[in-house]
């Protein structure tokens, strides 16, 4: 039971940054192939003021208004960019950040990681703790959910569709494009920092191995299985695929195969994007497209 | 103290033409198809490796050998994506495609995990003694690897402009739809463009592994020093790629004088930046000529 307990707070976090991805790549068209850096700055940000004695909520807030900052000078710079440069300069953002986290060895401890990551006195710690934090998560990835749906329900979250389909009919239609997207990105970022912030207190130890392109293709895979650009897709998604990396471990197989076993999870990943876009872009749930349908 | 940054510099030169190498495979590829191939690195990873196995045991083959069937192989990945990923793709959404060559990269690059494991890997071979030249330290392979930069290059540019294939790959990076319309045979041109980015990005992987070493990420690291190269020469300008290529791998051996060496990767990180912000198309994008 316990361990299902542990399944779900994974699966709940990666549906929180499953979800921020989505309010960019989904709704918004942006292709963030970095997004992963917002999270290591939500992660590593709350680890080091917490560790310094910052109370845990002042830390939790700096962390998340802190990812949303980065977004925003993300964002500004890089907006003018279209389509697939986009891409290349959110890769090569999130390569920078984890090389500062690898290599600011005075703040970050490089390699080495920051263990004993503290957690709130009320939820505790040990496996008595985990119902609790279960609770927490929940509560964020609710929220965060409910968040997301009025944004994009709303006539903003409208005119990001308008902007994914054709950014001139936007901006013919008088929209101020490029703010409308920054926004995105920030709310997207501080999304995806408040999961990275609730992952570094529920595991406690983090290091830059734990923020690089393999999980940005994982969070990628989240999103375009279970449908881009619907509310429930990405939560969808984020809980079949966490759901078969943890069944996986359940297989027999004997030892010597064992190294296999990583690679050919990778393999299946790669090939699951791959095959999805061949044969069911749209993902498990496609997004309705009733509205645009009816008025057109 | 001169011979200092001279050493520098012809550091940044041998690792500027690999560079190229593998920038010119991703600027064709863009130039007609208009997307990012992302599994470009991948090409570089295995071209290295199956050089690095066919001259290990069971198959024992001198490495100039076993160059051979492993650049046939790479050929064929090559030529697979484009078959059952890239056309399929071509008249989907641009995303798609970009997800998809994601997806290519990193189910290619596991590949590699499942075949050879993570480990770093090396090729042994006499021609990695090096030489001294006028307080220059250089070896064998370093100079292989500028020469066959240039002989690649110039077969390159011997093929563009003398020969008919070249003058349809100009036209149809030019203009694709246009070419199909004046009867240019697209079958062929997409072949020849997948089988030179192969080559070049296998070739390049191979001397890269003879210089340094093996490992499953040597593409994707290699691959952004390629997007560097490229977006400095101009998207689609095999040309810029040559000139964009060589200027990254001297920007970044010079910069070892005044940085960290761990910062080393900055620099054509954020010259990915600066040119995105400022010159999006390029120094050499819209000069027209040899494209």
């Amino acid at each position: 039971m316990d361990y299902f307990y542990h399944i779900l707070i994974i699966c709940l976090i990666y549906s929180i940054f499953a979800q921020s991805l989505n309010l960019e790549l989904g709704f918004t068209g942006l292709y963030n192939f970095g997004h992963i850096a917002f999270f290591g700055i939500g992660a590593y940000t709350s680890a080091l003021l917490s560790l310094n004695g910052v109370p845990i909520p002042l830390a939790v807030v700096g962390a998340i208004t802190l990812a949303g900052i980065a977004g925003a000078l993300l964002a500004i710079p890089t907006l003018r960019l279209s389509g697939d440069y986009f891409g290349i300069a959110t890769l090569v953002f999130a390569e920078m950040i984890h090389l500062i986290f690898l290599n600011e060895r005075d703040i970050t401890r490089g390699p080495m990681g920051l263990p004993n990551i503290p957690r709130p006195d009320w939820i505790g710690s040990g496996i008595s703790s985990l119902p609790l934090f279960l609770a927490v998560t929940f509560f964020a990835a609710t929220i965060t959910f409910i968040l997301l749906r009025r944004i994009t329900n709303s006539p903003y979250g409208r005119s990001l569709k308008v902007i994914r389909e054709d950014e001139f009919v936007a901006q013919a239609l008088g929209k101020n494009t490029s703010l409308i997207k920054t926004k995105a990105i920030v709310v997207g970022s501080v999304l995806a920092g408040l999961a990275g912030v609730i992952w570094a207190h529920y595991i406690t130890y983090i290091s830059p191995a734990d923020f690089t392109l393999q999980e940005t293709i994982l969070v990628l895979l989240c999103v375009v299985l279970g449908g881009k650009g619907t509310h429930p897709g990405p939560v969808v998604g984020a809980f079949v695929i966490i759901f078969f990396a943890e069944f996986i471990r359940f297989i027999p197989i004997p030892s010597e195969y064992v190294r296999f076993v990583a690679p050919l999870q990778g393999m299946v990943y790669g090939f699951i994007l791959v095959i999805m876009m061949l044969k069911r872009p749209q993902g498990l749930i496609s997004e309705s497209r009733k509205f645009a349908t009816t008025n057109a | 103290m001169t011979s200092y940054y001279a050493q520098l510099l012809v550091n940044g030169i041998i690792a500027g033409s690999i560079y190229a190498m593998f920038a010119v495979g991703l600027a064709m590829v863009y130039g007609v198809f208009k997307f990012i191939n992302f599994s470009h690195g991948e090409l570089i990873t295995w071209g290295a490796y199956l050089t690095w196995m066919f001259s290990s045991s069971p198959f024992s083959l001198p490495v100039y050998i076993s160059v051979v069937p492993a650049l046939l192989i790479t050929v064929g990945i090559g030529l697979a994506q484009d078959r059952f990923v890239y056309r399929p793709l071509r008249q989907s959404n641009p995303i798609a495609i970009l997800i998809a060559s994601i997806g290519l990269s990193y189910m290619l690059r596991n590949g590699i995990r499942l075949c050879w494991g993570s480990d770093l890997q090396t090729v042994d071979l006499p021609l990695s003694t090096g030489i001294l030249l006028s307080g220059i330290y250089i070896t064998k392979i370093q100079i292989l690897m500028v020469l066959s930069a240039l002989l690649f290059f110039s077969i390159l540019y011997f093929l563009l402009t003398c020969t008919l294939l070249g003058k349809s790959l100009r036209a149809v990076s030019d203009n694709i739809e246009l070419s199909a319309i004046m009867g240019i045979n697209m079958t062929k041109v997409t072949w020849t463009i997948w089988v030179l980015a192969s080559v070049f990005a296998g070739t390049g992987g191979i001397l890269l592994a003879l210089d340094t070493s093996l490992d499953p990420m040597m593409g994707m690291n290699s691959l952004i020093k390629a997007f560097a190269a490229v977006l400095l020469g101009g998207a689609g300008n095999v040309w810029g790629a040559l000139i964009g290529g060589l200027f990254i791998g001297i920007a970044e051996n010079i910069s070892v004088a005044f940085i960290s060496p761990d910062y080393k990767d900055f620099i054509s990180y954020g010259l990915i930046f600066l040119l995105l912000l400022f010159k999006p198309r390029g120094f050499f994008g819209i000069a027209g000529g040899v494209r």
